[in-house]
C-alpha cells in the first residue's frame, strides 16, 4: 500500500490492494481487466458461448446416455468426456466455418483457384444479414443517444418495406431513378410510422415505449391487410404475398447473379448510413442538440433547444433509418415481401435494440455488433445443417450476451474486474418518469 | 378508484388534458361507432337476411338440463336498432359529458361485438341453415380473457412495485412449456401448475436480479427475456419434445362444474363450468386487489413503486419488496402459461402469439389496477377470440383491424385521447441507495 502512489484516481482502495499483491500484472492486463466496453463484450460473449455449450450438453440424448453409462462404468468416463467435447466442438466449429470461412475450402480455392463462390458464401451471407441490422441499429442508437427509447424499429422497418415495395413493384422507371425512389419511399414509410409515437409524445406526453411497442403489432396487422389488398398482392394469389420488385428497383448482388453470392450493393447503403451517422452525431448541429438532450434534458431546454422539435426530429431520423433497413432487406434478398416479413423471430427491430446496446450506441461499435449477431445467426443455420442442433441456440447465445452487456455490474462482479472511467451504463428510463 | 385518486392528486402534472374535452371526444367516438354499426352491419346486409343464435353449449357432458330455443333475427333491422342505440348513447355522452363516459363507450363496444356476430352468421334466405353458438363464443372469449387476466395481474404486481415487466410473454412461454411437459409425464395439472409457478417465479427472479440488483434497463431486459424464452422453447421443441412425443401429449384440464349455478342458461356453462385455472384467476384478482389496496403489504408495494426514497426513509427495504413482488408477479404469469396450455393442449413454439403483450396492453388500459385489468382483459379477450373465429368470414371490417384493436385503444388511452392513465411514479426507475 505504501509504495503505490495513487496509480489512478479512479481506483478504489480494494483494487489498489490487489495491484500491490501482483505488481507484475500492471500494464496490458490491468487495462484489459478493467471494465472497458471491449472487455465487457468479449466476456459476455464467452459467457454466452459457455452457457450455449451447457445447453447442448444437457439436451443432447447421446451425451446424456453416455453419462448415464459411465455413471455405472467409471472406466468409460474418458470416452464420455470426449463425446461431450466433440459434440460441442463440432457445433461451434460449424458455427464459425458456416459464418466466416471454412479453412479447408479456403486452402482448396487458394491452391486450385477454383470454387471461390463456395468458399466465400459464408462471409457473403453474414454481410447480407448484417446490412439491414447496421442501418436499423444506427437508427435505434441515435434515438437512444437522445434519451428516447424507440422499441418500434420493427414496425417502422415493415412500414418502410411496404412503402418501398409499392414504389418498386407498381411504378416502372429506369433504374437510375427507380432504385433511389424505392429507397426514399422506404425512408418515408418508416419516418411516417415513427412520427406516430413522436407526435403523441410531443403533444400529449404519451410514453414512447408504450406507443412504439403497441404500434409494432398494429403494423403487423397493416402488413397482412396490405398484402391481401388488390393493389399490392401478387396477381393470381390468395396468400399474403406482394408483387415482385421490378428488376430496376433491386439492390443487385455485387458479383452478379451468376456467382450465387448474395452480398449486394446494400452494403454501400449501410456504409453511407454509417458515415452519415458519424457526421451527424459528431459534426452537425442537430446531432449536437440530440446528444445534449440525451445527456441532460434540463440543460438542453435551458439553452433554448425545443424539446418538442427534438422528439419529432429524432423519430423522423430513427424511423426513417429503420424504414430504410426494411426496404434494403427486401430489395437485396427476396425482392418481394410476404406475411412473414420481419414477423416474430425474423424481426430485426428487437435485434437492433440489442445491437445498439452492444455497440454502445456508437456507429462503429454498431457495425461490429451487427457483424457479430449476423455471424451468429448465419452460423446457427450452418450448425443446424451440419449437426442437427437447432439454430435457436444462436438466438439463445445472442440473448445471453445482451443480458450480460445490459448489466455490466454483473460481469464486473463475476470476473472481479476493476471499474474504469470508461464503463458504460445505458441511462435507465422507466414509464413512470 | 378512490385509493388511486388520492395518489394521483399529489403528483398530477398540469399538462394533462381537461376531462370535459375528453368526454366529448368519447361521445363523438361512440357516435362514429354507432354509425358504423348502422351502415356497415345494418344497411350493409341484404334485406331478407336472417341471423340465428343458438345457446345450448356444444359440449353438454355436464348435463345441462335446459334447452333454449334458437333465436332468429332479421339481420338488417336488428343491427339498425343496435346502431341507433349506440348513436343515442354517444349523443348523450357528447352533449351531457357524464362522469361515466368510458362506461358508455364500453356499452357501445359490446353492442358492436353483438352486431358483428349477427352480421357474421347471417344467411340470405328466410330459413337459416347454419347458426352461431352464442355460448361457444362466450366460452372461447373467456378462455383467452383468463390468460390475459393472469398476465395483466402479473404486470400490475411488478409495476406497482416499480419494475416494468415486459417479460410477461416470456413467463407465459416458460409456464406453458413446463406445464405441458409436467402434465404429460405426471398426468396431473396440479403438479403442472406448481412447476409452472416455479418456472415463472424463476424468470421473475432473473428480471428482479438484473433490474433491482444490477440496475440494468428494465425495458431492454424484458425484451431480451422474451427473446430468450422464445428461442429456448423453440430449441427444446426440436431437441427434446420432437424425439420424445410422450413429453407433449396435449391433455386439456377437465372442467369442474359448480353445482346448481352451472345450470343457469348461457352464463352457467361459460362461467361456472370451467377449469380450476379459471376459478383460480378470479380468486387471484380478488386477492391481489385486496392485498394491494387494503393491506400493509400492499401499501409497502405501492409506496416502493411511487416514491422509493420515502419508503426507504421509513424503514422499508426497497430492494426486498421489489424482489419479492417481481418474483410473485412472475409466478402469476407462469401459472397463466399453464392455464393457457390447459385450454390449448399441445405446446408449440410461438403458441402464446403475443398474448403477453396484449396482457401488457390490458394492464395499461386497466390503469395499473387489478379490477381495471380484468375489464380490459375481457374486452381484449372477446376481440382476440373474434379475430380467430371470424378469420374466414367475409366481414366488412377486415379482421386485421380487429387484431389492432387492443393496441390502438391502449395507445389512445396512453395519449389521453380517451380516458387518462398514469403509471406508478417510479415505474421502471431503478432505485440506488446513496
Amino acid at each position: 500500500m505504501t509504495n503505490e502512489p495513487a496509480a489512478s484516481p479512479t481506483d478504489t482502495p480494494v483494487d489498489v490492494a490487489r495491484d500491490v499483491s501482483t505488481p507484475a500484472t500492471r500494464g496490458w492486463w490491468a487495462r484489459y481487466s478493467s471494465t472497458s466496453p471491449i472487455t465487457l463484450t468479449v466476456l459476455a460473449l464467452i459467457l454466452g458461448v459457455v452457457i450455449g455449450a451447457f445447453i447442448i450438453m444437457v439436451t443432447s440424448a447421446p451425451i446424456l446416455d453416455s453419462w448415464r453409462y459411465s455413471f455405472h462404468h467409471l472406466g468409460s468416463i474418458g470416452s464420455t468426456l470426449k463425446l461431450t467435447f466433440d459434440t460441442v466442438a463440432a457445433a461451434y466449429r460449424a458455427m464459425v466455418t458456416g459464418s466466416i470461412i471454412d479453412p479447408t475450402l479456403f486452402f482448396h480455392s487458394i491452391s486450385t483457384g477454383q470454387g471461390w463462390d463456395q468458399t466465400l458464401t459464408p462471409i457473403s451471407e453474414t454481410l447480407t444479414y448484417a446490412t439491414p441490422l447496421v442501418i436499423a441499429s444506427i437508427g435505434v442508437g441515435i434515438a437512444f443517444q437522445t434519451g428516447i427509447f424507440n422499441i418500434g424499429a420493427n414496425g417502422q422497418a415493415i412500414l418502410g418495406a411496404i412503402a418501398g415495395t409499392a414504389m418498386a413493384s407498381m411504378i416502372h422507371l429506369p433504374m437510375i431513378v427507380h432504385l433511389p425512389l424505392t429507397l426514399i419511399a422506404g425512408i418515408l414509410g418508416g419516418a411516417v410510422c415513427g412520427m406516430v409515437p413522436g407526435v403523441l409524445k410531443a403533444y400529449t406526453g404519451a410514453h414512447e415505449v408504450i406507443v412504439t411497442l403497441m404500434f409494432n403489432y398494429v403494423v403487423n396487422a397493416i402488413l397482412i391487410y396490405v398484402l391481401t389488398s388488390t393493389a399490392l398482392q401478387l396477381p393470381g394469389q390468395s396468400n399474403d404475398i406482394s408483387r415482385n420488385f421490378d428488376s430496376t428497383a433491386t439492390l443487385n448482388p455485387l458479383f452478379g447473379t451468376k456467382s450465387g453470392l448474395r452480398v449486394s450493393y446494400g452494403i454501400f447503403v449501410a456504409a453511407a448510413v454509417v458515415i452519415f451517422a458519424i457526421w451527424f452525431l459528431k459534426r452537425s448541429s442537430l446531432g449536437f442538440d440530440f446528444r445534449i438532450t440525451g445527456a441532460n434534458p434540463n440543460a438542453a431546454r435551458a439553452s433554448g433547444i425545443n424539446p418538442k422539435t427534438i422528439v419529432l426530429t429524432v423519430f423522423l431520423v430513427s424511423g426513417g433509418l429503420s424504414g430504410l433497413a426494411g426496404i434494403v432487406q427486401a430489395a437485396s434478398t427476396t425482392h418481394y415481401i410476404d406475411g412473414g416479413f420481419l414477423i416474430g423471430s425474423a424481426g430485426i427491430g428487437f435485434t437492433a435494440i440489442t445491437i445498439a446496446l452492444l455497440g454502445r450506441l456508437q456507429p462503429i461499435g454498431i457495425v461490429w455488433g451487427s457483424l457479430l449477431f449476423a455471424a451468429l445467426g448465419v452460423g446457427g443455420r450452418a450448425m443446424q445443417a451440419a449437426t442437427g442442433i437447432p439454430l435457436d441456440l444462436a438466438t439463445i447465445i445472442q440473448s445471453v450476451v445482451v443480458l450480460f452487456v445490459a448489466s455490466p455490474v454483473l460481469i464486473t462482479e463475476i470476473f472481479r474486474l476493476r471499474s474504469s472511467a470508461e464503463s458504460f451504463q445505458l441511462a435507465n428510463k422507466g414509464w413512470g418518469s | 378508484m378512490t385509493t388511486l385518486d388520492t395518489t394521483t392528486a399529489i403528483t398530477s402534472t398540469p399538462k394533462l388534458r381537461e376531462p370535459v374535452g375528453r368526454r366529448r371526444i368519447i361521445g363523438i367516438l361512440t357516435v362514429i361507432l354507432g354509425l358504423f354499426i348502422l351502415l356497415a352491419f345494418g344497411v350493409g346486409s341484404a334485406a331478407g337476411a336472417h341471423s340465428q343464435f343458438t345457446f345450448t353449449p356444444v359440449n353438454t357432458s355436464s348435463g345441462a338440463p335446459w334447452h333454449l330455443a334458437p333465436l332468429t333475427l332479421l339481420t338488417r333491422w336488428s343491427n339498425i336498432v343496435l346502431g341507433l342505440i349506440t348513436i343515442l348513447v354517444g349523443v348523450e355522452t357528447w352533449v351531457r359529458r357524464p362522469a361515466g363516459a368510458l362506461v358508455r363507450f364500453g356499452v357501445g363496444g359490446v353492442l358492436f361485438f353483438i352486431a358483428l356476430l349477427l352480421w357474421s352468421c347471417r344467411q340470405p334466405g328466410p330459413a337459416p341453415v347454419s347458426s352461431l353458438n352464442f355460448t361457444s363464443v362466450l366460452i372461447g372469449s373467456l378462455s383467452i380473457a383468463m390468460v390475459l387476466i393472469y398476465g395483466s395481474l402479473s404486470g400490475v404486481l411488478c409495476e406497482r412495485a416499480g419494475v416494468v415487466n415486459i417479460a410477461i410473454e416470456g413467463q407465459f412461454i416458460g409456464g406453458a412449456l413446463a406445464g405441458a411437459m409436467i402434465d404429460s409425464v405426471t398426468n396431473s395439472f396440479w403438479l403442472a401448475a406448481l412447476v409452472g409457478i416455479l418456472v415463472g417465479a424463476l424468470i421473475g427472479w432473473l428480471l428482479a436480479l438484473l433490474a433491482v440488483r444490477y440496475v440494468a434497463d428494465q425495458i431492454i431486459i424484458g425484451v431480451v427475456i422474451v427473446t430468450l424464452m422464445g428461442s429456448i422453447s423453440s430449441y427444446l421443441n426440436i431437441q427434446v419434445l420432437a424425439p420424445y412425443p410422450n413429453l407433449n401429449v396435449g391433455n386439456n384440464a377437465s372442467n369442474v362444474a359448480i353445482p346448481l349455478i352451472s345450470k343457469i342458461p348461457i352464463v352457467g356453462p361459460a362461467l361456472f363450468n370451467e377449469t380450476m385455472f379459471f376459478y383460480a384467476a378470479i380468486v387471484l384478482v380478488a386477492l391481489i386487489s385486496f392485498g394491494l389496496f387494503r393491506t400493509r403489504w400492499g401499501l409497502r408495494v405501492r409506496s416502493v413503486g411511487e416514491h422509493p426514497k420515502a419508503a426507504e426513509s421509513v424503514g422499508i427495504s426497497v430492494a426486498r419488496v421489489r424482489y419479492s413482488t417481481v418474483i410473485l408477479g412472475g409466478a402469476v404469469a407462469g401459472l397463466g402459461g399453464v392455464a393457457f396450455i390447459a385450454v390449448q393442449g399441445q405446446f408449440q413454439p410461438g403458441i402464446t402469439s403475443g398474448y403477453g403483450y396484449i396482457a401488457l396492453a390490458a394492464m395499461i388500459f386497466g390503469k395499473w389496477k387489478p379490477s381495471g385489468a380484468v375489464v380490459a382483459s375481457l374486452l381484449f379477450g372477446v376481440s382476440a377470440y373474434l379475430v380467430d373465429a371470424l378469420q374466414n368470414e367475409n366481414v366488412p371490417i377486415p379482421t386485421e383491424f380487429m387484431t389492432m384493436f387492443p393496441y390502438l385503444v391502449t395507445i389512445a388511452v396512453v395519449a389521453g385521447l380517451i380516458g387518462r392513465v398514469r403509471p406508478p411514479a417510479s415505474d421502471g426507475v431503478p432505485y440506488k441507495r446513496d
